[in-house]
């Protein structure tokens, strides 16, 4: 499973850092290093939605506060 | 014309409880690629010692680069020189460095400590002459340049630096010889080797200095081209012919920019690789292209560039931060400021419709300002600049 995450100017202003903080934190609270591949992209022209994110290539939109959710109810249950 | 550029760095330190400083340091450039550096020194400290020493440098350096006699010169300055009302003398001390062609080295002393030219890192004793003009002893010395040589000139506050303090006699210009040969490996730029030369004197001093203090560091080295890419071209059909430019051209390449990036991978045939570390919380993460030497994110990390760029023409503070960090505005610096003499800048023009966003801080006219208050500041550091948009 792959999760990547916009770090382009326009998505670090709005907090792709602490989107990737916290993946990465997720990740490795659930010891799923092997699993799941987290990498980064520069701009996915949709920065209006930013930060910009896909799993498996599908689009998702996080900012700091919705991360966790994203994770728990799109990450964990399709490993 | 050979390869070899010069590169010069220098400052004072002001004596203690002055406001101004009885040194002067002139640096002239030109047309045809010759400097010219005066160093003088004026008589006593504050303003007296200020004027004399200005118009000293002034005068020397505005007529030897108008290709002037020394003697021409050294009259001229002697008769224009206001008496000094308590001691009945006109007086300045002088160094010059005239660098001709980046090939021979004319130095002409007159009552300085004398020039230290250190050679593949160990002090060079350089055959001088001494003549008297009006009076005064003049030394003079043409010297062949070698790649890598480090001239420093000094005013006489470097090597009485701590007497009666720190050390009872000060040090004297051998002990610094061997202080600044330890630093020669390094490959510090000449404005660094000079801050390390002064800040050893302001220690000495104990933070007080007993007089006006200057330093004046060149360093002869290669000419080291380099090139940074930033933003794709108004017309997405240029995007061929912009990285065909770029690449075709000799040095290092950089990089800036998402959607640049992006089109220097597609251009190269190589896979982006971004990555995810962020060594400043601040700066946006680089990435990896095969072939290209840096690649960054582009408005954001110029921006950090530019706060650096400004500082080390200033204090130069942040030195201890982009002298070691790992992330894209650091080492964008360490890479124009300290390594380039050359840089090529080529900036697209194309408006990212992203940025147009008004809630964010960056838009279109920011990154054109950018470019041009970097390259500015690089032509402050003495760095060739030349800018192509597209």
């Amino acid at each position: 499973m792959k999760i990547t995450v916009c770090i382009g100017s326009s998505c670090h202003l709005k907090g792709s850092r602490q989107v990737v903080e916290k993946l990465q934190k997720l990740v490795d609270e659930h010891n799923l290093k092997d699993k799941i591949i987290l990498c980064g992209t520069f701009c996915m022209g949709n920065c209006q939605q930013g930060v910009c994110c896909t799993l498996d290539g599908k689009p998702y939109s996080l900012n700091e506060d919705n991360t966790e959710e994203f994770f728990f109810n799109e990450v964990l249950p399709n490993i | 014309m050979n390869n070899l550029c010069a590169d010069i760095g220098y400052r004072s330190l002001i004596k203690y409880g002055e406001e101004l400083c009885g040194d002067n340091v002139q640096v002239i450039e030109k047309d045809d690629g010759s400097t010219i550096i005066v160093l003088a020194d004026g008589l006593g400290s504050g303003v007296k010692a200020n004027i004399l020493s200005t118009l000293t440098s002034k005068i020397l350096s505005t007529m030897m680069a108008q290709g002037m006699k020394v003697e021409d010169c050294v009259e001229t300055m002697a008769q224009t020189l206001p008496v000094c009302s308590v001691r009945g003398v006109a007086y300045s001390t002088f160094t010059i460095i005239y660098i001709r062609d980046n090939d021979e080295a004319d130095i002409i002393q007159f009552d300085n400590p004398e020039v230290i030219l250190l050679r593949n890192g160990q002090n060079y004793d350089y055959p001088k002459t001494v003549s008297d003009i009006c009076g005064k002893k003049i030394s003079r010395s043409t010297i062949k340049l070698c790649e890598d040589d480090i001239f420093i000139a000094m005013s006489d506050g470097c090597i009485h630096a701590s007497i009666g303090q720190e050390l009872n006699f000060g040090w004297d210009r051998s002990e610094i010889i061997e202080f600044m040969e330890s630093f020669f490996q390094v490959g510090f730029t000449a404005k660094t080797l000079n801050t390390i030369l002064l800040d050893e004197c302001y220690k000495l001093y104990g933070g007080q200095p007993g007089d006006d203090t200057t330093a004046c560091t060149v360093r002869i080295r290669k000419r080291e081209p380099m090139n940074l890419i930033i933003g794709p071209p108004s017309n997405r059909d240029d995007c061929n012919k912009m990285m065909a430019l770029f690449f075709s051209k000799e040095g290092k390449h950089i990089v800036c920019g998402g959607t640049t990036s992006t089109i220097a991978a597609e251009y190269l045939g190589k896979p982006l690789v971004p990555s995810i570390e962020f060594p400043d919380p601040e700066i946006p993460p680089i990435a990896k292209i095969e072939g290209v030497d840096l690649v960054t994110e582009g408005v954001i990390t110029i921006n950090k560039v530019l706060s650096y760029a400004k500082d080390y023409l200033a204090d130069n503070e942040s030195y201890s931060q982009w002298g070691y960090k790992r992330d894209g505005a650091s080492m964008i610096a360490r890479l124009l400021f300290e390594e380039a003499t050359d840089i090529n800048f080529y900036v697209g023009k194309a408006v990212n419709p992203a940025h147009q966003n008004p809630n964010l801080p960056i838009n279109f006219n920011i990154k054109m300002q950018l470019i041009q208050e970097l390259s500015d500041c690089l032509k402050k550091m003495g760095k060739r600049i030349k800018v192509s948009y597209f």
